[in-house]
């Protein structure tokens, strides 16, 4: 047997309050590429950035080719030929392709046209449909991860990662870096490509090990030879969860109607497209899918800080579609964004200031605050939804993580809203932190509110949501009933699959 | 006579001569700018590190006697200077205005302190105008461009260096890199505070030069407030080149013509306020700067995008 | 092998500013000391009759209070700008304009009766100020122009402009032929309190602690801070992010000029020259600083940057002593502050240094 390319044995990461990576193994031979399969948090960037010398492990064995290896910055492993591609792209937009390309392991002396010269012959030996002399700002997502792939190549990077490259492509774009990457492994280069989307692992992958929970489950299958819905089941478990108690729902009448809905994002390509939904209130109707699918300008649209591209949102019989936020937050919207400290918390500013942000127009006594009242407010927030804190007067930032989401969800309760649009309101807290968030939504909806439920963690959705609608890349693709649908069919659904969910008597969802 | 503005030869001659030598000043501060800008660190502290060459350039030279030494005094006194910039702005990520501005008090005062001794001091290290053989003798051209100081011609080819070094070099990409997004030229292995005190310490040497060129040629003396405004103008040069090493140098051109012209007005018979020449580069530069804001609606400004971000990496 | 590095605390240390400022006088005095020995003056004479002239006594503490009132003026119109991040570095450019508006007044009511006249001229400043800061203002709130660079631009135009109105059109036809405005009106003079204090120190210190009060407590306020924070908190709050830096900047401006008009109003001369606004402008964004552009602190940082300011004058009586040492001091007070600041923030920490291998 050839000696692995790459060897990840035991690795171990672990960050304040986190153990990313307990014990994960990985292995990659020369001359394929690798799938590195995980849902969200299984710790699948945090074991190849070990690899690429972002991170030390805390223990375990990293090994190039036999060689046991110790990186202490990204510098090092780029020397080592590890080439990383991460999803946050590092260019310099003002510069050009070449340029960008050639940083760090430039010529002394840079002649322009010889550099463009190279990169573009470089670029036509692995396909790349490149202008080395273009401007970065002006490219697209795909063209712009051509110039990152170039840039490893270029320093004759022989392990290639890509950390979920295709997130950023459309369908065509992502055919085309899979025969890249067929033209780089032909050459003895090995890649490693870390995906939690099943399609493409198969179409592009030799073999894949699958992560779970920072462990490996399984290593090395040969894809080939495995079904994708075997694959499936490896990446979500079968885990039973002991749920929170939700007593059955009593769905009224209609609290937040979405029609038609299509959103653009800032690079102008449609994030939410064409989505219809509707809440009743006392009922929780879950948004599954893998991050990155439009459910951020979903929420950021119906809350108002998205402009709308066409259709309607309608909140307890009002058109609010064109409404600033704190319009539809009176008309009983209420909002706990997914951008807790940017979008909905101050970080720096006193707890009493994060408090009263949305009611502040009505503690007014003309031009100043009645900070007697926004105390009060506070206190009663405080109060009602356990919020721990050192001083009102102490900045936000203090706060816990847990405490930060019950203090925002508090705020945004006072106003005993219609229905709550909450968006992965329990990500990054603790387990205790998890359970009184998931227990104030689940009191919300005994209570008649309705809501509208966001979250990467499907667990959760099955043992909160009343509904579970999934979306992938900006539309609604499946609903299903959570009492009768397993997690493989929602996780297949997820993936791009074709089921449409168990649900046949529900509106028509387009495909 | 053309719209009751007189013009003679010897006049108009005088006045672009003027005009190169005060573009000379103005181009060394604004080149010293322009490349501790580009690696993404505003210093406002020019006028400062001015004052300081003035005074540590005169010192030297006519202790030395050598106006070429008085300009190396002025240069490093300068680079020294700026160095307290950078140790608070890069080294402590402070911030770089109000980092700045504290160096403009530190260099003034500092030149009015060792230059204390030396105001009216009659002693001379001037250079003297070097006339290129062959090329002074063309009519017009010959006065204007090749009857300069060594100073004028050094500048030129600094800045010549200055954009081989900044737009063909592999330091030069990494300089840049750094000014745009440090933590992409990080993560390519260049030192982001290594090239940002090395582009400070350069910016601050230039400052300094142009200072001692007060002192060992256009001036030829010592005497507080000697500087009297021109740093903010290099300032506000570096916007007017947008950047740009060659853009600079025909600014500093134009801006040095008003600084000639201001003086030359009765000569010309032109019935306007000094002042009101006086007020052109800065009124220009607000220009400029609207136009350039207005462009980087639909395309990326040409200033350094990191200019005034203070960088550290995150500690994993 | 180990290695240092500075590690962020968990939380800044308490107090810690008024401390770090502190350590930046005490490390501005030594190395003003070692300058001092090092030109061979005697460093606590020198010392000694900085205080004697700017505390040392009632009748000069008259000098540095006076002193104060320009520099905490400008220092507040920096700190309310940077309630929102803002960078208003033209607050000298604002103060020369705030006097020349004043001084407009003065010659268009030349008759008016004192009061009125002071206080037509003081709300002349401060409309003046904001309407330098206006340009800027507008720029940076519609099309995103650095609010930095104009007003630090329009400082230079004004203080051309001074020197146009007194060789042109606001000479002083009693002046001997020398340029120089006319001087304002006499019984436009704010009095006096005891000794040389004047009604000035009162109003700013008044105006100090209205904004200190109205920023904490108002809905404006309180908007600005929320707008500071980052824009989308601002969307999400319902507030119009354009209008509060349109807001701040005039009212940051408004406040400078003001202080233009105070100086106006109790200068000996009674002109208006360019040295009415004397580095205030730029050295009220050191004490911004300094104070952690916190209004209640920069009034306190502005007496002790007066004392520096009026101490420093004296030295120029102490025969071969550079009068210089003052100004350095006041760039050094704020070098030693950044220094010690950084130690509240972070701490130094010995770490593993990582060896590689490859």
């Amino acid at each position: 047997m050839t000696v692995p390319a790459v060897e990840l044995d035991g690795i171990w990461k672990r960050f304040p309050g986190v153990i990313a990576n307990s014990g994960a193994n990985l292995t990659v031979r020369p001359g394929t590429v690798h799938a590195v399969l995980g849902e969200n948090g299984a710790g699948k960037t945090t074991l190849v950035n070990c690899l690429a010398g972002v991170y030390r492990p805390d223990e375990g064995a990293v090994r190039l080719g036999g060689r046991e290896m110790s990186f202490s910055s990204p510098a090092n492993a780029i020397t080592a030929g590890i080439g990383m591609v991460h999803q946050e792209f590092r260019l310099v937009p003002t510069f050009t392709v070449a340029e960008n390309v050639v940083l760090g392991a430039a010529p002394r002396v840079i002649d322009q046209g010889g550099i463009e010269a190279l990169v573009a012959d470089l670029a036509a030996r692995f396909g790349f449909d490149a202008d080395p002399g273009r401007p970065v700002w002006q490219l697209s997502m795909g063209e712009r991860q051509r110039v990152e792939i170039l840039k490893a190549l270029w320093r004759e990077a022989n392990v290639l990662i890509l950390d979920e490259p295709t997130a950023v492509l459309t369908p065509q774009e992502a055919v085309e870096l899979g025969e890249v990457l067929r033209r780089m492994v032909a050459e003895g280069r090995s890649v490693i490509f870390i995906s939690h989307k099943l399609d493409e692992v198969v179409s592009f992958c030799d073999e894949a090990t699958v992560l779970r929970s920072g462990a490996t489950v399984a290593a090395s299958l040969p894809v080939a030879e495995v079904d994708a819905s075997e694959l499936a089941k490896l990446m979500v478990g079968d885990v039973a969860v002991e749920p929170v108690p939700v007593a059955v729902a009593m769905p009224g009448d209609p609290t937040l109607t979405v029609d038609a809905l299509s959103v653009r994002d800032a690079r102008g390509l449609l994030a939410v497209d064409d989505v219809s939904l509707e809440v009743r209130s006392g009922e929780i109707v879950g948004i599954a899918g893998v991050a990155g699918n439009g459910q951020r300008a979903l929420t950021d649209a119906i809350a108002g800080l998205e402009p709308v591209e066409s259709g309607t949102i309608t909140v307890m019989q009002h058109d609010v579609t064109s409404a600033p936020p704190q319009r539809r937050f009176r008309a009983g919207l209420a909002y706990v964004p997914e951008d807790r400290l940017g979008v909905g918390l101050a970080p720096k500013l006193p707890v009493t200031e994060n408090a009263m942000m949305r009611a502040y127009r009505k503690l007014r006594r003309g031009p100043i605050i009645a900070w007697d009242d926004a105390d009060q407010l506070t206190d009663q927030i405080i109060r009602e939804f356990e919020v721990k804190i050192g001083s009102k007067g102490a900045p936000l930032a203090s706060l816990s993580g847990g405490n930060l989401q019950r203090l925002l969800l508090g705020r945004e309760l006072t106003g005993e809203p219609d229905i709550l649009v909450a968006s992965q309101p329990t990500r990054g807290l603790d387990v205790a932190g998890v359970r009184a968030i998931q227990r104030l939504i689940v009191q919300q909806r005994d209570n008649g509110t309705g809501v509208l439920m966001v979250s990467e963690d499907l667990d959760e959705l099955l043992a909160l949501a009343d509904r579970i609608l999934v979306m992938v890349e900006g539309r609604i693709v499946g609903e299903f009933d959570p009492r009768v649908a397993t997690r493989a069919d929602i996780g297949a659904a997820m993936m791009g699959g074709s089921d449409r969910g168990t649900r046949p008597d529900t509106e028509e969802v387009s495909s | 006579m053309i719209l009751g503005v007189t013009f003679t030869e010897a006049g108009v001659i005088g006045l672009l001569v003027a005009a190169v030598q005060f573009g000379t000043l103005l181009y060394l501060a604004a080149l010293g700018e322009t490349i501790s800008e580009k690696a993404g660190v505003l210093n406002l502290g020019l006028e400062g590190m001015m004052a300081t060459g003035a005074a540590m350039g005169f010192i030297v030279g006519v202790e030395t006697g050598s106006p070429w030494l008085g300009l190396l005094g002025g240069a490093v006194a300068g680079a020294i200077v700026s160095l307290i910039h950078a140790a608070a702005a890069v080294g402590l990520g402070a911030d770089q205005v109000v980092s700045g501005l504290a160096l403009t008090f530190l260099g003034l005062g500092f030149a009015d302190f060792i230059g204390d001794g030396y105001t009216d001091d009659a002693r001379r290290a001037r250079f003297a105008d070097v006339e290129i053989p062959g090329l002074d003798d063309i009519p017009w051209v010959g006065e204007v461009i090749f009857r300069h100081s060594p100073v004028t011609y050094l500048a030129v080819i600094i800045g010549v260096a200055a954009w081989f070094v900044l737009n063909r070099t592999a330091i030069g990409l990494g300089l840049r890199a750094v000014g745009e997004t440090a933590s992409t030229a990080d993560a390519a292995g260049h030192s982001v505070v290594r090239l940002r005190f090395a582009a400070v310490a350069t910016g601050g040497a230039l400052a300094g030069a142009s200072g001692a060129y007060l002192t060992t040629y256009l001036v030829g003396s010592w005497s507080q407030n000697l500087t009297a405004g021109r740093g903010w103008i290099a300032v506000a040069l570096v916007i007017f080149g947008a950047w740009r090493v060659g853009r600079v140098a025909i600014g500093a051109l134009l801006f040095g013509l008003t600084l000639a012209l201001k003086s030359r007005l009765t000569l010309f018979d032109i019935e306007i306020s000094g002042q009101f020449v006086d007020m052109l580069p800065f009124l220009l530069t607000i220009a400029v700067l609207v136009v350039i804001s207005f462009r980087a609606r639909n395309r990326p400004s040409p200033a350094p995008a990191a200019i005034g971000i203070a960088y550290r990496r995150e500690e994993r | 092998m180990k290695r240092l590095v500075l590690a962020r605390r968990e939380t800044t240390t308490r107090g810690g500013q008024p401390l770090a400022f502190l350590v930046g006088l005490v490390f501005a005095l030594v190395v003003g000391a070692i300058l001092l020995r090092i030109t061979g003056d005697p460093v606590l004479d020198v010392y000694e009759r900085m205080w004697d002239r700017s505390l040392g006594s009632q009748n000069t503490w008259s000098d540095t209070f006076n002193r104060a009132v320009p520099l905490a003026l400008a220092g507040l119109a920096v700190s309310i700008a940077a309630t929102m991040g803002l960078w208003n570095i033209g607050a000298e450019g604002q103060i020369m304009f705030g006097a020349i508006a004043a001084t407009f007044v003065g010659r268009l009511l030349p008759d008016a009766p004192g009061l009125v006249l002071i206080v037509a001229m003081l709300l002349a400043a401060a409309l003046g100020g904001a309407l330098w800061s206006f340009g800027p203002a507008v720029a940076r709130s519609e099309i995103g122009v650095s609010e930095i660079i104009t007003t630090l631009m329009l400082t230079e135009v004004a203080s051309r402009l001074i020197v146009y109105l007194e060789q042109g059109p606001w000479k002083d036809p009693d002046g001997f032929g020398f340029p120089g405005v006319t001087p304002r009106p006499d019984q436009a003079e704010l009095g006096t309190l005891w000794e040389r204090t004047h009604i000035g120190v009162l109003i700013a210190l008044a105006v100090i602690i209205g904004f200190a009060w109205y920023l904490r407590r108002s809905v404006w306020g309180y908007e600005l801070r929320i707008a500071g924070s980052s824009e989308k908190a601002a969307a999400f709050a319902g507030i119009s992010v354009r209008r509060k830096v349109l807001g701040v900047l005039l009212v940051s401006g408004a406040v400078a000029g003001f202080a233009g008009g105070i100086e106006l109003l109790t200068t000996t001369t009674g002109k208006l020259n360019v040295q009415i606004s004397n580095g205030y402008g730029f050295a009220g964004i050191i004490v911004a600083a300094l104070a952690l552009m916190r209004p209640s602190g920069v009034a306190a940082v502005a007496l002790a940057f007066g004392a520096l300011q009026v101490g420093g004058q004296a030295i120029q009586t102490n025969p071969g002593v550079s009068p210089a040492v003052a100004t350095i001091l006041q760039g050094l007070v704020l070098f030693g502050a950044i220094g010690a600041a950084v130690f509240s923030t972070y701490r130094l920490r010995l770490v593993d240094r990582q060896v590689a291998e490859s």
